[in-house]
């Protein structure tokens, strides 16, 4: 019954749209493609957002989400470049995971230039973090441990080897005067949540991963943050621990969140969609959400999302050929 | 003898299996274990299983004569045909008939058959996409 | 006492109109959704989250509907795995193993019932457990490192050969399918695409779901389709549906394997790495060990449907534990009720029971309301249930079959797994021929990469030590169990038992 009053209504919006045609364009049925199963970071990303753009009433009805798994995010995104190129009433989440994958070639035969980068919706800081009984108190003390052993030392994180987690920490050990990085020890877990408790079981030394995933055993004072990935200190509950540049390792890894839309989606369209989302991103329903999950600020939009994504996956590509995972 | 015939397609497989295994191409970072180990493990299992069913096989089982199979064969290549009609047809159409041929095969009347699949067609797009919101496949008309 | 008292507070958060309306709402979705082949608990919750914002409901009621849907779908899988053969979600794979062969003979509404009951009792002592154990319980999960869960899930491959077939190397076989089909997808540690031939929708590998609905469900519509005519319209009229309730005697026989069942599944729940299905497959592994003298088990003994489903049921609730107290999600469901409680502005961790104890005594609570109120609902539904087994098959399983696209094809939406389910809707259908057994292939698919990544975790850590898989006394002990209770007797057995007959396997095996 909602579903029929909501297309109902949406048809309403398309009448009026004619007929007073005040703007450009008119969003009909919106979809947004959340390139992973449900319960995933995209999936919740769709559906948080999704959720306050019918909120502010900034599409009509309700925002549709289709899950569209595969090839962590490659399916979603060939299939948006060959069969949803003209779309105007999509959009897909996305997050360093995406650029990430861009830069590393993972989506075999696709560019980061196929699609229009619309805008961010906040990001997540990388930590590094050891247990609270650990030896260890600050960044440097731990890359001086790898610098003698890196044996003695393997950390966890819940990204693949190559992936988010794994980069920060190599980035760290590079900037620390660690030559060869490939002698780190990274052992992946599915998840942060699964590597904090290894963390806490003893299995390993230190933790990679992101504020929000560290933030309850943060706040129980089960674990210690070493350091936080950020360009200044966090605020809130993180405020007291100290960045990683602060301690003299200049690294900054954000795992941003944001959206893409398809590469032929026309000029009105988009500039629709960066509105709508940077209205998502100001309201104070989105600071809410932003604050439960342990999101800092990260406010691109349109063509400087754009810049913001190109360099990012520039970043990568660097990093990644520099410590040999690209030829 | 047909276990046997099953033992040797799974010693094949196990064969290719490994094969496969030991050209997966490594990283430039790499664990003790690595990728390979355990699936060749896998391989090895899968190759001793088949073994054993070669060397103290079960007896014969029932096999339906070619009519049956050639059905059941039709009756997978209609599905394959569906999923392709899918995105084409939209999800009532193509279920539609999907459902009713297998309906018809498994011994429904024609004209019952078209009645049930359309039912079932309906029936399910009713439950999924109006109640429980699932996204399924668009067609042209829009269900 | 602090705890009763706290869970009384939770009482009365949860008991209120609009909360029961909502618990009653998700018990029946919930049952629902558990009982469709491909839609399990986990997309069942995923679906109805934007149900739960739509409505804007604030959290203690969120989590209301949601865990009402979580506790209905473990209760309804076991509903086609009883009358169809078809487990629903796949911790109810094991109840197919007897209950389908219950409905055969003429027991449905008996072994609904009576799996309804042991649901019951698994759920509401796992809930007990959540209550008065969640901190202990806690160091348990702290116990299993890599190494311990890797002789975990080999003691669980060992109880294979005893559970599913007569043939040791077929169970063998079956396995090593499932592992290999697992292993297919990009590497999660070191992120190289292995067996994939290049094929980008394999590089997540193949869902279990997509396994699951192929073997079992489509596999189902090609057995009939080869028998169509061979026994026109004889079963159809005749089939018996059995009491609606079951006789005290199987309930006092049984009792024991639910008591069994729920302690096993209860600690399976509780491990992140093991969840739901480990814990059912164990129950049943065990009783089976413990139980079947005559042979029974796999033929329609009402223990093989008790202990399976008191496992399951009481896995749902242990995996809660785990979630509420580490943030770490044991399954599929409570990842999707972890990013539930995340969005409604609720951090998982070792603080949640003292901080915001509102949320997680009306949660306790909600799930003792829901538990009680899926048995009133499902004890009189089993008369509604087993009518399904009157529709004729040439309408039910053209049903059944699209069911399962839909199922796989709105979750996914890829028409590339739609393709992969028929295929092994096609293997299903063969291997059943061969009588090799498809539970081993879907155990395979779940575990097998859970079993390579702790394996490879525990030697990395170990800096390349082989030595690190029995570094500890748990997992030395877990290794004991496994070889001493199931793989020697196995062996020895063959010497000194004799061989059970195989003269009914053929005929049975269609």
């Amino acid at each position: 019954m909602k579903k029929i009053l909501a297309q109902a209504a949406a048809a309403a919006v398309v009448v009026m749209a004619f007929s007073a045609p005040s703007f450009a364009f008119e969003p009909e049925a919106t979809e947004c493609i959340a390139p992973a199963n449900p319960g995933g970071g995209w999936d919740f990303t769709c559906r948080q957002v999704g959720k306050t753009l019918q909120d502010l009433k900034l599409v009509p009805g309700t925002m549709q989400v289709t899950n569209m798994a595969g090839g962590g995010g490659g399916v979603a995104y060939a299939a948006v470049v060959n069969k949803r190129n003209d779309s105007n009433d999509l959009i897909v989440a996305a997050s360093s995971a995406t650029s990430t994958r861009l830069a590393q070639g993972a989506f075999p035969g696709n560019t980061m230039d196929q699609v229009r980068w619309v805008a961010s919706v906040g990001a997540d800081y990388g930590i590094i973090a050891v247990a609270k009984d650990s030896p260890i108190n600050t960044l440097p003390e731990l890359m001086e441990k790898l610098k003698a052993d890196p044996a003695s030392a393997p950390i966890a994180g819940g990204s693949a080897v190559g992936g988010w987690d794994h980069l920060k920490v190599l980035m760290a050990a590079k900037k620390a005067g660690i030559d060869d990085v490939r002698t780190v020890k990274y052992v992946a877990f599915d998840g942060g949540g699964e590597a904090v408790t290894q963390l806490l079981a003893g299995s390993v030394a230190a933790f990679t991963g992101d504020a929000s995933e560290a933030k309850g055993f943060v706040d129980s004072g089960d674990i210690k943050v070493i350091a936080v990935l950020a360009p200044e200190r966090l605020e809130g509950d993180f405020a007291s621990f100290p960045t990683a540049k602060e301690q003299g390792i200049d690294v900054i890894g954000a795992n941003w969140r944001g959206f893409y839309a398809p590469g032929g989606m026309s000029d009105d369209a988009y500039n629709y969609w960066v509105d709508a989302i940077g209205k998502v991103y100001d309201s104070a329903e989105w600071k809410e959400t932003m604050a439960a999950n342990g999101l800092a600020p990260l406010d691109k939009r349109g063509a400087d999302f754009q810049a913001f994504v190109q360099e990012s996956v520039s970043d990568i590509q660097a990093i990644s050929k520099e410590i040999g995972i690209l030829k | 003898m047909s276990d046997r015939i099953l033992g040797g397609i799974g010693l094949l497989v196990a064969a290719f299996y490994i094969w496969q295994s030991t050209l997966v191409e490594l990283s430039f970072i790499t664990d003790p274990v690595g990728p390979k180990t355990f699936p060749i493990m896998i391989g090895i299992v899968l190759a001793l299983a088949s073994l054993a069913m070669i060397f103290s096989p079960d007896a014969n089982p029932h096999w339906p004569q070619a009519a049956k199979l050639l059905e059941i064969g039709i009756s997978a290549a209609v599905m394959v045909a569906y999923v392709y009609l899918l995105p084409a047809a939209g999800f009532v159409i193509a279920t539609a008939l999907a459902a009713a041929f297998l309906s018809w095969r498994l011994g429904a009347e024609p004209l019952r058959g078209v009645i049930a699949g359309v039912a079932i067609s309906v029936g399910i797009y009713v439950v999924f996409h109006l109640i429980l919101g699932l996204s399924l496949a668009k067609g042209p008309l829009g269900f | 006492m602090d705890t009763l008292a706290n869970l009384g507070d939770g009482f009365l958060i949860a008991l209120t109109w609009q909360n029961l309306a909502l618990a009653l709402l998700g018990c029946f979705l919930g049952t629902i959704i558990g009982a469709l082949p491909g839609l399990g608990p986990s997309n069942g919750v995923a679906i109805l989250i934007p149900l739960a914002f739509t409505l804007g409901l604030p959290a203690t009621s969120a989590l209301i509907l949601l865990t009402s849907v979580y506790y209905g779908a473990m209760y309804g899988g076991r509903i086609s795995s009883i009358l169809l053969g078809i487990p629903g979600d796949e911790p109810a794979m094991m109840t197919t193993l007897d209950g389908y062969p219950m409905a055969r003979n003429g027991q449905a509404g008996e072994a609904l019932a009576l799996s309804g009951i042991a649901s019951f009792v698994g759920a509401f002592v796992a809930t007990w457990g959540l209550v008065f154990l969640a901190p202990q319980l806690v160091n348990v999960a702290l116990l299993f490192g890599p190494a311990e869960y890797f002789a975990l899930y080999f003691l669980a491959f060992a109880t294979l050969g005893g559970v599913a077939s007569r043939n040791q190397g077929k169970a063998a076989f079956a396995a090593a399918l499932g592992l290999g089909i697992a292993m297919i997808g990009v590497d999660g540690q070191t992120g190289v695409p292995r067996l994939t031939f290049g094929e980008v929708h394999l590089y997540d590998g193949i869902d279990f779901l997509i396994a699951i609905v192929g073997l079992f469900a489509l596999s189902e519509v090609f057995v009939f389709l080869e028998h169509r005519g061979d026994n026109d319209g004889a079963s159809e009229g005749k089939m018996q549906l059995g009491r609606v309730t079951p006789p005290a005697s199987m309930l006092k026989e049984t009792s024991g394997s639910m008591g069994r069942g729920t302690i096993i599944g209860f600690i399976a729940g509780v491990l992140p790495g093991a969840g739901a299905s480990l814990g059912s497959f164990l129950a049943y592994a065990f009783e089976k060990r413990l139980n079947d003298k005559k042979g029974t088990f796999g033929k329609g003994d009402p223990r093989g449907v008790a202990a399976p489903e008191a496992g399951n049921n009481a896995a749902a609730g242990g995996a809660l534990v785990p979630m509420l107290a580490l943030g770490v999600p044991g399954s599929g469901t409570t990842a999707v009720l972890l990013a539930m409680l995340m969005a409604l502005n609720i951090t998982p961790g070792p603080l949640l029971f003292t901080q915001q104890p509102d949320v997680v005594w009306g949660l306790i609570a909600a799930l003792f309301i829901g538990n009680v109120m899926l048995l009133v609902l499902n004890l009189p539904m089993v008369s509604i249930f087993v009518r399904v087994l009157l529709i004729p098959t040439k309408y039910l399983m053209p049903t059944v079959a699209m069911i399962s696209f839909v199922g796989i094809y709105g979750i996914s939406g890829s028409t590339f797994d739609l393709i992969v389910m028929i295929l092994f809707g096609l293997l299903g259908w063969v291997l059943r021929k061969y009588d090799v057994p498809l539970v081993p292939v879907i155990m395979g698919v779940l575990l097998g990469n859970a079993m390579e990544v702790n394996l490879r975790r525990a030697i990395t850590i170990s800096d390349g030590d082989w030595s690190v898989l029995v570094g500890s006394p748990l997992a030395i002990g877990l290794w004991a169990l496994g070889i001493a209770g199931f793989v020697l007797p196995i062996i020895v057995g063959r010497y000194f038992r004799p061989v059970p007959q195989v003269n009914d396997e053929v005929a049975e095996g269609d």
